[in-house]
């Protein structure tokens, strides 16, 4: 009988360690204590999804992120039906969505077995009300992680700039070499 | 072919599902009673424990400090207010049999008959049947009141359905979404967020409208020296949940008790000045702060579901049906705007 009851109590204590690890790994929980952990476990939701099933479309309203616990989710953009990443285990996307009901950017679609860990606006905003400190902790991660995207976005679009820059003076040079080149020809036919 | 027939044979099992499920709730209907107030009272309190958590208490000790509450309040009805209103309501039937009283209804049959001839009305018996109304009406709620069973039920039944609803209803509500299929689940996710936003807002709003509505009304009866101020404050509170309809019938029991203990037509005015002072504050001051706009309906709409409502459930019904009708509303109309931003294929 103990046995029975043990088992019981190892596997729920097992699984759980499982899904503490998982959220361990995320950047938006990696500061966290093991109680906070837990608060967060708490309002998680676990899903399972089939091969080839949709998790959400472009364009639908997004409710919140996902945690590929097991299995492997392709990022496909639309009408093109391109897939642009391909995230697995312990990978987690539709973090935006916690913070706006932007439509969702991508669709997201599981390409093998997949068991996922949904945290949604709803659940975050509840926890802020009845945890403002753990809230805020998440809210500032999830701002430092957005912030470094944009200061990365940046980065990339300021590099883009340069490039576009010295493509137009590239662009520039090659108008000037071409405009003396047909003043020269030009002379060079007048002369002769 | 085949795959439209399977759909039918599901379309059908549901519908057979359903029924058997609403003929069970329906063989159940007390019980379903006291676990719709139950739950409506721990979504109103659900912010209180929400608040308590956020003052470093857990969700068990939150909820028992609620549950505290709940049971120090109940008792306070049981040992101070429910003696006084038992009193009150035996003071009522007695008041009517006095001569005054009487001869007062008297008077006002007499009215009727002589200037509403033209409407054919002979023979009213006003005051027989406001004697027999009034008799049936104090003992219906004397014996609902002394039902010792029924009351104790009531009172360890409700507050414990409320403490499960609050300690375990996130639990509950993550479990049921969890039955939800992929394909509808962020839809669902969605839709019970704005309705508990909405619904919340409404629901919460109209309660504390009705308690510092009642609480006014039980001030001012109590400064005009009306005998029982509490009983009426407290059904002028219950009423007003009742748009247009509530006030006036919140007003009518004061007036009647004082046409019945004096006749004294200058104190009819006073209380009269009173309820539309209370009105005032009412619509000025509380509703503009406390009650969501969120759930605005047609005074017509209002109109039918409140006959509706007590056609079918008494003056519970009468109580209910707009929250509830509002409650539908917000379902509907989240459900149709929610339905636009998913596709499901």
């Amino acid at each position: 009988m103990d046995s029975f009851w043990g088992n019981i109590f190892k596997t729920k204590e097992k699984k759980e360690e499982g899904i503490t690890a998982v959220l361990k790994k995320i950047p938006i929980f990696e500061e966290l204590s093991r109680r906070e952990l837990s608060s967060i476990e708490r309002i998680l939701h676990q899903r399972t999804y089939r091969p080839g099933e949709i998790i959400f479309h472009q364009g639908d309203a997004g409710v919140g992120m996902y945690i590929i616990e097991k299995g492997t989710v392709e990022i496909i953009l639309e009408p093109a039906n391109q897939v642009v990443a391909e995230l697995s285990d312990g990978e987690f996307f539709g973090e935006l969505a916690l913070l706006d009901e932007s439509p969702r950017s991508a669709t997201a679609r599981a390409k093998t077995e997949c068991r996922m860990l949904g945290f949604f606006q709803s659940d975050l905003f509840g926890l802020i009300e009845r945890d403002p400190r753990l809230g805020v902790k998440i809210v500032l991660r999830l701002a430092s992680i957005i912030g470094d995207r944009l200061k990365h976005s940046n980065q990339q679009m300021q590099s883009l700039i340069n490039k576009i820059h010295q493509l137009e003076a590239e662009i520039e040079k090659l108008k000037e070499t071409s405009k003396k080149g047909s003043r020269k020809s030009r002379q060079s036919s007048s002369s002769t | 072919m085949d795959k439209q027939f399977a759909r039918w044979i599901k379309l059908l099992f549901l519908l057979l599902a359903a029924t058997a499920v609403l003929a069970f709730l329906m063989s159940i209907g007390e019980l379903v009673r006291l676990v719709i107030i139950a739950a409506l009272l721990a979504y109103i309190l659900e912010p209180l424990a929400s608040f308590l958590e956020s003052r470093g208490l857990s969700r068990v000790m939150a909820t028992a400090v609620i549950f505290i509450g709940i049971i120090s309040a109940i008792a306070l009805f049981v040992f101070l207010l429910l003696p006084t209103i038992t009193h009150e309501i035996r003071s009522i039937q007695a008041g009517i049999q006095s001569g005054k009283a009487t001869q007062l209804i008297q008077n006002l049959e007499n009215f009727l008959q002589t200037r509403l001839a033209f409407l054919g009305l002979q023979n009213l018996n006003l005051s027989e049947k406001v004697h027999q109304v009034m008799v049936n009406f104090g003992n219906q709620i004397f014996n609902y009141l002394l039902n010792i069973v029924s009351l104790i039920t009531n009172l360890v039944i409700i507050p414990f359905i409320i403490f499960f609803l609050i300690k375990d209803g996130r639990e509950i509500k993550r479990n049921l979404i969890r039955l939800v299929p992929n394909k509808y689940f962020e839809f669902s996710l969605n839709l019970l967020h704005k309705m508990d936003m909405q619904l919340g807002n409404y629901l919460r709003g109209q309660f504390l409208d009705a308690l510092i509505v009642g609480i006014l009304s039980i001030l001012a009866l109590w400064l005009l020296d009306v005998k029982y101020f509490v009983l009426i404050g407290a059904f002028a509170g219950l009423a007003n949940l009742i748009p247009y309809v509530g006030p006036i019938a919140g007003a009518l029991p004061a007036i009647a008790v004082v046409i019945l203990e004096s006749g004294d037509m200058i104190r009819i005015v006073y209380i009269a000045i009173a309820f539309a002072i209370v009105q005032l504050i009412d619509n000025v001051l509380v509703q503009p702060l406390v009650v969501a706009k969120t759930v605005n309906m047609h005074p017509l709409v209002v109109m039918f579901v409140v006959i509706i409502g007590g056609k079918f459930f008494g003056v519970l019904g009468m109580l209910l049906s707009v929250p509830a009708t509002g409650v539908l509303k917000v379902v509907i109309q989240e459900s149709i705007a929610n339905f636009r931003k998913y596709r499901f294929e």
